[in-house]
C-alpha cells in the first residue's frame, strides 16, 4: 500500500517558478561556489603581491626539486598507465570470452573499489615489510620504499578503474565477429591482434586516461610505499603547504599541475568523450 | 592422434598460463586487503599472520581508544551528511540535465565531474583556504561541505543514468490525473527513482567513509576521521590497532556497498 | 466541447503545430490523423496542459484553459505506454485520479470497483500492472482516465503497442465504451485503420497543419489534396492538365487521357490547371487484354464495383501487364504497370484468373476518380 500525497505542502506559486534550468543551477551552483571558485582562487594565492615579481612563486615551482618531482609524477603515471593496462585486458579478455562465472569474477574487482586507497597501500606495505607475512615464513621481497614499490602499489589502486572500461568494450563485441574472422582464416592471436583489440580502443584509451589522471595526482601511494626518492608532486604540494607552510608556493604548484592536467584532458576531450569514459566507472 | 594431442596439449599449457597469470592478478587485488585484515587477529605487538591462533587484543585495545572512536563517530556523521548533500544536489543537477535543453549543456555537465579529476591534494587546499575566507570553519562544516563536493560527481553519474530510463508519460498522467507538480513529484518521481537515489547515497558514503588525501587538510584537532588516524598511526609506527581500525572500516565500506548495490538493482 | 483556435507551437526556430483550429461536440469521438512528427502528439499535449502552445487558444466547455495548469483542466488522457504507475496496485492507479479531484474514501471504493467491471477486470484491482497483459493495462489505463469523468478524453495512440488482433478487439471494446458513457473523445493516431474504422470526424494533418476535417467516409472519397488522398488508402495515380471537352472534364497526361466524372469532385479546378487523380482500387477492374473485345464473358472482374457500361469502359480503358499478384486474405491486390507509365492497383477476387505478365486491360467508371 502506498502512501499518496493529496494537497502539495509546497505552495504553488513557488513550484510554477522552479523549472529544471533551476535545478542544473542548483547543482551547478554548489560545485561552482565550493569547488570551481576555491580552485580559481588558488591563482590570486599563488601569485606574488609583496616585494619581488609577480610570479616569484612560479620560478620556484619551475626549478629543482620540484621539477623532479613533477617530472616522476609523469613518469610514474605513465609506466603505472602502461602496467595496468597490460594486466587489465588479459583479466577483461578472460571475463568476457571465457569465464562462465562473469558476475563474481566482477564483482571481485570491484571489491577493492569499495575500500579505502588507505588500507590497500597498507596492506602492501606489511605484504612487502620484513615482519610481514612473507617475512614471517622467510622470504622477503626488498623492494619497500623504492619506484617498483610505489609503483606496484599505484598499479594496484588503480587496476579495477581500467579493468570496467575494457570490460565494457570487449562485452560490447559480437561474438560472430570473432568467430568470422577465425572462419575466414586467422589464428587466435592474428585474431585478437587483427579484430578484438582495434574494436576495444576506446575501452582501453578510456581506461588509460582514467589511470593516468588519477596515478599522477596521487599522494597515499608514494606517501606510504615511497621514500623522500619517490616524492610525486602531490607530496610535494602537500609538503609545502603543511610543513613549509609556504602557500604560495604550493598554490602555485597547484596551479600548474591543474593546467597541465586540464590541457591533457581538453586534448583527450577533443577525439574521446570523457563523459562516457568516466560513465563506465 | 598425435597431432590432435599435441595441439591439445598446447593448448592447455597454455590455457594453464593464463589461469595462473589470472590466479596472481586477483591475488594481487585481494591479498593486501585479506593480509590487513588478518593481521589485526595476531596476538603479537606488530601485524603478523596468527599462525599460533586468534586474538581479540587488539579490538579490545581499539574500543577502549577514545581517540579512535571518537574518529569513527566523525566518519559516519560526515560521511552520512555529505552524503545526503551530494545527493541533494547531485539529483537536482542530474534531473535538470536530463530534462533541459539548453546550449553548452554537454559542457556544463563536465563541471560536475572535475572533481573526480582533479587531484584531491589540490582539492584540499583550495578549499581549506577558500573555507578561511568564506567563513567556513575546518572540522565538521568543512569537512561536511569539502566531502558533499568529492562525492557529488558519483551521485551525478549514477542518478543521470537511472532517470534516462525513467518513463516521463509517468508524471504526465499524474498531472492529466489533477495532481499538480510537487504532488507529482511526492507520489510518482520520488517513489520510482528512490532506489537510484539511496543507491548513490551508500556510494557517496562509501566515497567519504574512506577519503584521505584531501580531508587531511580539513580536519581541525577535535573531528579527525578514521582514515587520518590511519595515516598518523602509520607515520608513528606498525602496531596491530591500525589493523584493527582498518577491518572496522572496511567492514563498514562493504557493508555500505553492499546496501548500494542491492538497491541500485 | 472543445474548440481550438489558431494554436502553433514553436521549438525554437522549428514549427511544430501550424495555426491549427478545429471543435469537438459533445459526445463525439474524433481522431487526429498524421504521420509521425506530424504535430499531432504535440497538439494533444497543448489541449492538455502538458505544452505551452506558442501561439493561439484552447477553450473547453466554453471555458478558456489556455493558460491552465493540466492538473486545472480536468480531462482524461491515456497514452501508448500506459503510464500506469508501477507502484501501485490497479485499484490504488485508478483511485488516483478521483483522489485528486476530491472524492472521499467510500465513493473511491465505489467508482473504482464500477469502473473495474466496466473494464471487464473486476478481480484485478490488488495486481500491480506489471501483473497484467498489454491490453489489460491499456484498460486499466483507460479506467483510470474516465473513472472521475473528466470533460473530455484524450488518447495518446493507446493502442499503437499491441498486436493486429488485440488491436482491432480493443477498438470494438472502445467504440462501445465510449458510446456507452458519452464521453467527448480524441483520438490521436498514425494508423489509418483506427481512424477511419472509430471515429465520427477525422482531422487529418502533416507538417504541422490541418489538411482536412471530415467524416471518414469523405476523408476517403474525396480527400482534400494529395497528401490525404495519398495518406489514407491506396490509389492509381495520374497526374495531368485539366480540359474541357463536349463539355466533359478530361485530363490528358503526356500519354493518355481520362474522363473525370461531373460530380463537385473537379468543379474547385479551372481548365488548363495541373491535377492529380486519384483512384482507389475498389474502384479499379482488370480483365485479360482479350476479354474486353467480346463483352465480359469471362469472369475476372474486380469486386467493388458494378458492371461498368459501355461508355465508361470504352472511356477510361488502359493496357497494360500485370507487375504483381498479391493475395491480402480476404481479396487480392493486382499491380498493373500500365503502357502510359503509370502504375495502376486493383482489388479483384480473391483467386483472379489472371497471372504476372498477363497483358491486361484496366479500367474504372469517370464518376469514381478524384481530382485533387
Amino acid at each position: 500500500m502506498s502512501v499518496v500525497v493529496e494537497r502539495s505542502p509546497v505552495p504553488r506559486w513557488l513550484t510554477e517558478r522552479i523549472s529544471n534550468r533551476h535545478l542544473v543551477a542548483i547543482g551547478v551552483g554548489w560545485v561552482t561556489f565550493f569547488f570551481v571558485f576555491p580552485i580559481l582562487f588558488l591563482v590570486v594565492e599563488s601569485l606574488n603581491f609583496g616585494s619581488g615579481g609577480l610570479f616569484d612563486a612560479y620560478r620556484r615551482a619551475t626549478g629543482g626539486v620540484y621539477l623532479n618531482a613533477f617530472a616522476r609524477s609523469f613518469v610514474y603515471g605513465f609506466v603505472t598507465t602502461v602496467v595496468t593496462l597490460a594486466f587489465a585486458y588479459v583479466l577483461a579478455y578472460y571475463l568476457v570470452f571465457a569465464s562462465d562465472r562473469v558476475r563474481l569474477l566482477l564483482t571481485l574487482v570491484v571489491v577493492p573499489l569499495w575500500i579505502a586507497y588507505i588500507i590497500r597501500y597498507f596492506g602492501l606495505l606489511l605484504f612487502f615489510s620484513p615482519t610481514g607475512p612473507l617475512g614471517q615464513v622467510g622470504l622477503e621481497i626488498d623492494i619497500l620504499f623504492t619506484s617498483t614499490a610505489v609503483v606496484v602499489g599505484l598499479a594496484n589502486a588503480y587496476l579495477p578503474f581500467a579493468v570496467l572500461p575494457i570490460y565494457n568494450s570487449l562485452n560490447a563485441i559480437h561474438h560472430e565477429t570473432i568467430d568470422a574472422s577465425r572462419a575466414l582464416g586467422a589464428g587466435q592471436l592474428r585474431t585478437i591482434y587483427e579484430v578484438v583489440v582495434p574494436l576495444s580502443t576506446p575501452g582501453i584509451v578510456a581506461a588509460g586516461v582514467i589511470v593516468f589522471i588519477l596515478a599522477t595526482g596521487s599522494f597515499l601511494g608514494p606517501a606510504v610505499l615511497g621514500g623522500p626518492e619517490q616524492s610525486m608532486i602531490a607530496n610535494e604540494i602537500a609538503r609545502t603547504f603543511l610543513e613549509a607552510y609556504n602557500i604560495q608556493l604550493a598554490s602555485a604548484l597547484a596551479v600548474i599541475y591543474t593546467v597541465l592536467l586540464v590541457a591533457f584532458i581538453a586534448a583527450f576531450n577533443a577525439v574521446f568523450d570523457l563523459q562516457e569514459a568516466l560513465g563506465n566507472l | 592422434m598425435s597431432v590432435t594431442s599435441s595441439i591439445r596439449r598446447a593448448s592447455l599449457v597454455r590455457q594453464g598460463t593464463l589461469l595462473c597469470i589470472l590466479v596472481c592478478i586477483y591475488a594481487f587485488l585481494l591479498v593486501p586487503v585479506a593480509i590487513v585484515i588478518l593481521t589485526s587477529f595476531t596476538g603479537q605487538s606488530f601485524p603478523a599472520v596468527p599462525y599460533d591462533g586468534i586474538s581479540f587484543q587488539w579490538y579490545t585495545e581499539l574500543i577502549t581508544d577514545s581517540q579512535l572512536l571518537g574518529a569513527l563517530v566523525t566518519s559516519f556523521v560526515v560521511a552520512t551528511a555529505s552524503s545526503l548533500l551530494a545527493v541533494a544536489f547531485g539529483t537536482a543537477a542530474a534531473v535538470g540535465f536530463v530534462r533541459a535543453e539548453f546550449p553548452y549543456k554537454q559542457q556544463l555537465s563536465t563541471i560536475m565531474l572535475l572533481p573526480m579529476i582533479i587531484s584531491p591534494v589540490i582539492t584540499g587546499i583550495a578549499l581549506i583556504r577558500y573555507f578561511g575566507m568564506v567563513d567556513v570553519s575546518s572540522g565538521y562544516p568543512a569537512l561536511i561541505v569539502g566531502h558533499s563536493i568529492l562525492t557529488v560527481p558519483y551521485v551525478f553519474l549514477l542518478v543521470r543514468s537511472q532517470l534516462v530510463t525513467f518513463d516521463e508519460d509517468l508524471e504526465k498522467a499524474s498531472r492529466v490525473l489533477g495532481a499538480d507538480s510537487t504532488v507529482t513529484f511526492l507520489n510518482v518521481t520520488a517513489p520510482i527513482i528512490s532506489p537510484a537515489l539511496l543507491a548513490a547515497f551508500f556510494v557517496a558514503f562509501v566515497v567519504s567513509f574512506g577519503e584521505f588525501t584531501a580531508t587531511q587538510f580539513l580536519i581541525s584537532p577535535g573531528s579527525s576521521t578514521v582514515p587520518v588516524e590511519i595515516y598518523t598511526m602509520l607515520r608513528t609506527g606498525l602496531t596491530p590497532t591500525i589493523n584493527a581500525l582498518s577491518t572496522v572500516l572496511v567492514v563498514v565500506m562493504v557493508v555500505a556497498a553492499l546496501l548500494s548495490r542491492y538497491f541500485e538493482n | 466541447m472543445l474548440e481550438v483556435t489558431g494554436l502553433t507551437k514553436y521549438y525554437g526556430e522549428l514549427l511544430a503545430v501550424d495555426d491549427v483550429s478545429f471543435h469537438i461536440d459533445e459526445g463525439d469521438f474524433v481522431t487526429l490523423l498524421g504521420p509521425s512528427g506530424c504535430g499531432k502528439t504535440t497538439l494533444l499535449h497543448m489541449i492538455a496542459g502538458l505544452r505551452e502552445p506558442t501561439e493561439g487558444q484552447v477553450k473547453l466547455r466554453g471555458e478558456d484553459v489556455t493558460d491552465l495548469a493540466p492538473e486545472d483542466r480536468n480531462i482524461g488522457m491515456a497514452f501508448q505506454s500506459t503510464a500506469l504507475f508501477p507502484h501501485m496496485t490497479v485499484r490504488e492507479n485508478i483511485a488516483y485520479g478521483l483522489r485528486m479531484h476530491g472524492y472521499d474514501a467510500e465513493e473511491r471504493d465505489t467508482q473504482v470497483q464500477e469502473f473495474l467491471e466496466l473494464v471487464d477486470l473486476p478481480d484485478h484491482g490488488d495486481h500491480h500492472p506489471d501483473e497484467l497483459s498489454g491490453g489489460q493495462q491499456q484498460r486499466v489505463s483507460l479506467a483510470r482516465a474516465l473513472a472521475y469523468e473528466p470533460d473530455i478524453l484524450l488518447l495518446d495512440e493507446p493502442l499503437t503497442g499491441l498486436d493486429r488482433v488485440l488491436r482491432e478487439e480493443m477498438r470494438e471494446w472502445l467504440m462501445t465504451l465510449q458510446r456507452e458513457l458519452g464521453v467527448t473523445s480524441l483520438y490521436v493516431t498514425h494508423d489509418q485503420e483506427d481512424a477511419l474504422s472509430m471515429s465520427d470526424k477525422v482531422i487529418v494533418l502533416d507538417d504541422g497543419q490541418k489538411q482536412q476535417a471530415a467524416s471518414p467516409e469523405r476523408i476517403y472519397e474525396q480527400p482534400a489534396n494529395e497528401f490525404v488522398a495519398t495518406f489514407v488508402g491506396k490509389s492509381t495515380r495520374f497526374d495531368g492538365t485539366l480540359r474541357s471537352v463536349d463539355d466533359r472534364p478530361i485530363v490528358e497526361t503526356d500519354e493518355t487521357r481520362i474522363v473525370v466524372g461531373t460530380n463537385d469532385r473537379a468543379t474547385n479546378h479551372d481548365d488548363g490547371e495541373a491535377v492529380s487523380l486519384f483512384v482507389r482500387p475498389e474502384d479499379v477492374d482488370v480483365e485479360p487484354a482479350t476479354a474486353t473485345a467480346d463483352g465480359g464473358t469471362t469472369t475476372t472482374a474486380g469486386a467493388a464495383s458494378a458492371a461498368p457500361t459501355a461508355a465508361a469502359t470504352v472511356e477510361n480503358a488502359f493496357p497494360g501487364t500485370v507487375e504483381k499478384i498479391a493475395n491480402l486474405g480476404n481479396r487480392t491486390e493486382v499491380t498493373v504497370a500500365l503502357e502510359s507509365g503509370e502504375t495502376a492497383l486493383a482489388n479483384t477476387a480473391r483467386f483472379p484468373n489472371i497471372a504476372v505478365g498477363d497483358e491486361v486491360t484496366v479500367t474504372f467508371d469517370s464518376e469514381s476518380v478524384v481530382v485533387v
